[in-house]
């Protein structure tokens, strides 16, 4: 960062000329900046393709003490067995939890402790990962710690034991919180019943597992073949990569590539869906099926969404919705790209029962209106240069350079589109006011629309006396109740 | 690369643990206002974290005007006479108009908290049960927030911020600080002297009214409409007796819609004054022109009249143990607190070793109570020190077939068992070496720097950043031992003990209330598979052997055969019907 450095000494000696008071401008536009170059860290500069297998990317800081490494594996929950909903999560949760070889969990975990070492391991949706964050004059330690949990974890009976008690009671509060009603909601509504990301663990699917479930589901996908590495902190690269061959080499077992991720979704028929949960706010959530990352259209819709509902503050939502009219504390819209498959687009408020209708109709109007209407220049330039010039905060750490390479490399982005940072910003700065006005009327179709609501249903149907909007009259004027469901089985409650 | 904060004796260092504390070396400089201004150059990112910190919580308010500490932060991000409107001069005449109408709605309010109080209107948040005068009024009203958004500019200091570069931009309110940041590209320094200084020097509270709704639907989202949160709401406020920390960040919702605007002209010249501030800088810039900058922006800002008064009540002391016992829709949880010194007294660090010795998955509570005796499923304890008074606080979830009292008597015993004997060198040590490391994690960006730099000073010492290190390091067994014979005392202690609330949840059904938790599952199970069932022959042919099982069985099986004979039942009953 020398370059910055210098730049900061002009910026310096420019505001040195006049430090007096009389001199302050009345807008701010009218501030004079020195110019800021930045380049996006080189992926090819730290990639290095062990012998052993994974990829790795290893970024070298001086800094601190520490020492910081995160390995991405090819597996995810869609890789459950049917009946066995929630054998990756326990197995992810257990392999840094229950113990090595030569090692009891209480043990392990003791010794970790007294190192003052972090080590993780968790499965999700799409991927796993394990972690450990350690001063660098334990790496020899730490390093044959992480070596015995990867090839030889012992999932000691009674860490699985307590896991399965504890994942029971967290499923018994699934009903509890109406967000997490929300959440749960959307993902059935948007992807289908039959979705991976549907398929939740059950009373019936966590009894079932056994240990030797654990173990053949480790077996099968954590293999350096399956890994992407990101390391970072205080070593020598060259030191560094010889460490990692080490604990990659001569695996104990084969393991599999794993099948690609279903992409087979079914987005639900237009209508409100609406949850009757006792609380004294609705929360809602408007759905729509989304867009993939890779697609041309992306940049745009990037630009657009931020400008309907992204933005926060300065996007039309939050300005209707919050500062308007007082409806809300949060409100806003999200059009995230999928890896694997296109994800859905959705806006969300909470409101007090009586204002949910009015609300919603509300942002249902802007979603309508940004498909209808040009934006404007000032709302344009505004994003555009918000998404350019906090650019370089994607890689502000050392720690955000290694992970967020890693991830291009895990998700295959680096290997379609390597240049992929460099371009970003010239990407965002070509949208037009026509792109985003086509992408709006491609993907905000009215008549697609799906519209979740958790809350007290009596009162939310009431309406408010200054706003006569009729919920129902929103979704295409089809009003479905959404059933809870029964937090054990996953199966709708009929009452 | 050179080294930003490691002392030369590094390699030394790190030869033998516990790792000594690193100086963070923070430049502490004061305008002419008595502004204070706290700067750390680090050259990493290209970047610069600003915040400042108003000495100014929840804990400064008074009853009727509670939640005026948090509607500031709100506030604060509305503009300036020359950010956020068209027109100035209309504004002002706008928001003065919108005064006049409010005072009279204020009138009104009274009139209606009579009628309430005489049981004549049941909700006064309720719009249909409002008088006609209030409904007019606020008719007038409304035709006035319209006129003022023709002239408005919606969120215009966001958008000058956003659309150059400025990101992470928020603030918080806690019952001691109001605290304000945001991280902007190196070269924007002088644009957040700018911006921060507007704001301090000419803040305009236009859309006053609409934020204060903003804020009460933050309070149903965080407080109403959350499994526990009017519990948690309400323990807080048990546990302070006499202290102003009894009543709630975001105010009670009598008094949100209460606050008038006058009220907030007060509590901004009296907190918002130049010496109740402080500013934080981390990132990319020169230290000497950063102060030049500083006093140019922010020293125009003239000192206030008066200083912040000190907040006077202090806690009482507790005569004897108090006690809550609650039902929400959650899994049954414990949740007991003591009272204990404020920030910046010596026994905080025995406390804070001793919090750190209880939680974590090798600690005494999980070692204890998870894997020992099993009634927990997740046990935790912590220190949570305040600018006035601080508290002590364990607690867990109770394992499905334990009793919260169980639970409670475990945690007890565990601290029981600190008090009687020493805690061993090796368990003390493990403890110290992760304040040690966390003393380096806690340097790893601009941003997390600027925060405890803001949370440290608004807790009344910038300098606990450097100085908490040694001072951990230095706690003993018999410090530890000491602290919990002192303050973790019967008389001093507050238990909430939290069971599900039974019967409206639409998870529990009432016709399982009676059984136990070893027949439920089973029962859950059944119901699953008997939804799934379509073939109604099946299903009563299953009936009747259930009828024949159950003149064989004993009393405790008839009540679970009984239920799966109902529900079987229903089942064919709503098939037959399709």
């Amino acid at each position: 960062m020398k370059q910055t450095r210098i730049l900061a000494l002009l910026a310096c000696s420019v505001a040195a000329l006049g430090a007096n008071a009389a001199d302050i401008p009345d807008r701010p536009e009218k501030l004079k900046y020195p110019a800021l170059n930045y380049s996006p860290p080189d992926a090819k500069q730290f990639r290095v393709a062990l012998k052993a297998g994974p990829v790795a990317y290893v970024v070298p800081d001086r800094e601190l003490p520490l020492v910081n490494i995160f390995i991405l594996v090819r597996t995810g929950d869609y890789l459950d067995p049917v009946g066995k909903e929630g054998l990756a999560g326990i197995t992810g949760y257990l392999l840094a939890r229950g113990g090595t070889k030569s090692k009891t969990a209480e043990d392990l975990e003791e010794r970790l402790a007294f190192l003052a070492a972090s080590l993780n391991s968790a499965v999700g949706d799409t991927q796993g990962s394990v972690s450990l964050n350690l001063l660098s004059k334990d790496l020899d330690e730490g390093f044959a710690i992480l070596r015995e949990m990867l090839t030889a974890p012992r999932f000691q009976d009674d860490k699985l034991a307590l896991r399965k008690q504890q994942s029971l009671q967290a499923m018994k509060q699934r009903n509890d919180d109406a967000a997490d009603i929300e959440q749960r909601e959307r993902r059935y509504l948007a992807y289908g019943e039959g979705f991976y990301f549907n398929r939740h663990s059950t009373q019936a699917s966590l009894e079932s597992l056994t240990r030797a479930d654990l173990e053949g589901f480790h077996k099968r996908w954590f293999h350096p073949k399956n890994f992407v590495v990101a390391v970072n902190g205080d070593f020598e690269a060259a030191a560094m990569t010889a460490r990692l061959e080490k604990l990659f080499a001569a695996w104990p077992f084969t393991g599999e590539v794993p099948p690609p991720v279903p992409t087979e979704r079914k987005f639900a028929a237009p209508g409100v869906y609406l949850v009757n949960k006792e609380v004294n706010q609705g929360r809602v959530t408007i759905l729509l099926p989304g867009i993939q990352r890779d697609d041309p259209d992306f940049p745009a819709t990037q630009v657009m969404n931020d400008i309907l509902g992204g933005g926060g503050f300065t996007s039309r939502i939050m300005n209707r919705v919050r500062s308007d009219e007082g409806l809300a504390y949060s409100a806003g819209s999200g059009f995230p790209g999928g890896v694997y498959h296109p994800m859905s687009f959705l806006a969300a408020f909470q409101s007090k029962s009586r204002t949910v209708a009015y609300a919603t109709s509300i942002v249902l109007e802007e979603m309508r209106k940004i498909a209808t209407e040009t934006v404007t220049d000032e709302e344009l330039n505004t994003t555009k240069k918000q998404f350019i010039e906090t650019f370089p905060q994607t890689f502000a750490t050392k720690r955000q350079v290694a992970g967020t390479l890693a991830g291009d490399e895990f998700t295959g982005r680096f290997a379609k589109e390597p240049d992929y940072w460099r371009n970003y910003r010239s990407k965002i700065d070509a949208v037009t006011k026509a792109d985003v006005q086509r992408v709006a009327k491609k993907f905000l179709t009215p008549d697609k629309v799906v519209i979740l609501v958790v809350g007290t249903k009596e009162e939310i149907l009431k309406g408010h006396p200054d706003h006569p909007v009729k919920l129902e009259s929103l979704g295409g004027g089809r009003l479905v109740d959404q059933p809870l469901r029964d937090p054990l089985t996953m199966k709708p409650v009929t009452k | 690369m050179t080294p930003k904060f490691l002392p030369l004796c590094l390699l030394l260092v790190l030869l033998t643990l516990p790792a000594r504390a690193q100086k963070v070396p923070v430049i502490e400089k004061t305008l002419s206002n008595g502004m204070r201004l706290l700067l750390l150059p680090r050259h990493d990112e290209p970047t610069v974290a600003g915040g400042w910190v108003a000495h100014v919580g929840s804990a400064n308010e008074r009853p009727g005007i509670t939640g005026i500490a948090h509607l500031f932060e709100h506030m604060m991000f509305k503009g300036t006479p020359t950010l956020g409107t068209k027109d100035y001069k209309k504004d002002v005449e706008i928001i003065n108009e919108q005064e006049r109408v409010r005072d009279l709605m204020r009138q009104e309010e009274s009139v209606m908290r009579t009628l309430w109080r005489r049981g004549e209107i049941t909700d006064l948040l309720n719009p249909d049960t409002w008088t006609p005068r209030y409904k007019e009024l606020q008719a007038q009203f409304k035709k006035l927030v319209d006129a003022q958004r023709e002239i408005l500019v919606k969120n215009e200091f966001d958008r000058v911020y956003t659309s150059n570069g400025g990101s992470q931009m928020n603030a918080y309110t806690s019952q001691d600080v109001t605290v304000y940041f945001i991280t902007v590209p190196a070269n924007k320094l002088e644009l957040w002297m700018w911006m921060e200084s507007g704001r301090l020097l000419a803040p305009v509270f236009r859309e006053f009214y609409a934020e204060r709704d903003v804020v009460f639907e933050e309070r149903r989202m965080r407080t109403e409409s959350t499994p526990t949160g009017r519990i948690e709401e309400a323990f807080w406020a048990m546990f302070w007796e006499s202290h102003p920390y009894s009543w709630p960040v975001v105010g009670w919702p009598s008094d949100i819609p209460a606050i008038s605007k006058k009220q907030a002209d007060e509590f901004y010249a009296l907190y918002y004054a130049p010496q109740n501030l402080t500013t934080v800088l981390v990132g990319d810039f020169d230290p000497d022109q950063a102060t030049a900058l500083a006093e140019k922006y922010f020293g125009r800002i003239p000192r206030g009249k008066e200083a912040a008064p000190d907040v006077v009540t202090l806690e009482i002391k507790q005569p004897a143990e108090k006690r809550m016992n609650g039902e929400a829709d959650t899994n049954p949880q414990v949740d007991i607190m003591w009272h204990t010194p404020a920030f910046g007294h010596k026994d905080t660090y025995p406390l804070a070793v001793l919090a750190q010795l209880l939680s974590t998955r090798t600690g005494r509570l999980y070692k204890g109570l998870v894997l020992g005796s099993k009634v927990a499923t997740e046990a935790y304890a912590q220190q949570h020190a305040m600018r006035w008074a601080s508290l002590f606080n364990v607690g867990g979830e109770v394992t499905d077939g334990k009793t919260p009292a169980d639970l409670e008597a475990g945690l007890l015993a565990e601290i029981e068992k600190i008090k009687t004997t020493e805690v061993p060198p090796e368990e003390l040590q493990k403890v110290k070496n992760n304040f040690a490391a966390g003393e380096y994690r806690k340097l790893s960006n601009n941003h997390a720097i600027m925060q405890a730099l803001l949370r440290y000073d608004g807790l009344g010492r910038w300098q606990e950043i450097n100085e908490a290190g040694p001072k951990l390091q230095a706690v003993t067994a018999a410090d530890v031992k000491r602290v919990a014979e002192t303050y973790l005392t019967k008389d001093n202690r507050n238990i909430a003990s939290i069971v599900r609330k039974t019967g409206k949840n639409a998870s529990e059904d009432p016709d399982l209330a009676g059984l136990s938790p070893q027949q439920l599952p089973a029962v859950r199970q059944f119901l699953g598979r008997l939804a799934e069932e379509k073939n109604v022959e099946a299903l009563k042919a299953r009936l009747k052997q259930m009828e024949e099982q159950s003149a064989k069985a004993d009393a405790k099986n008839q009540q679970f055969l009984t239920i799966l004979k109902k529900k079987t039942a229903e089942r064919i009953a709503e098939l037959e019907k399709k």
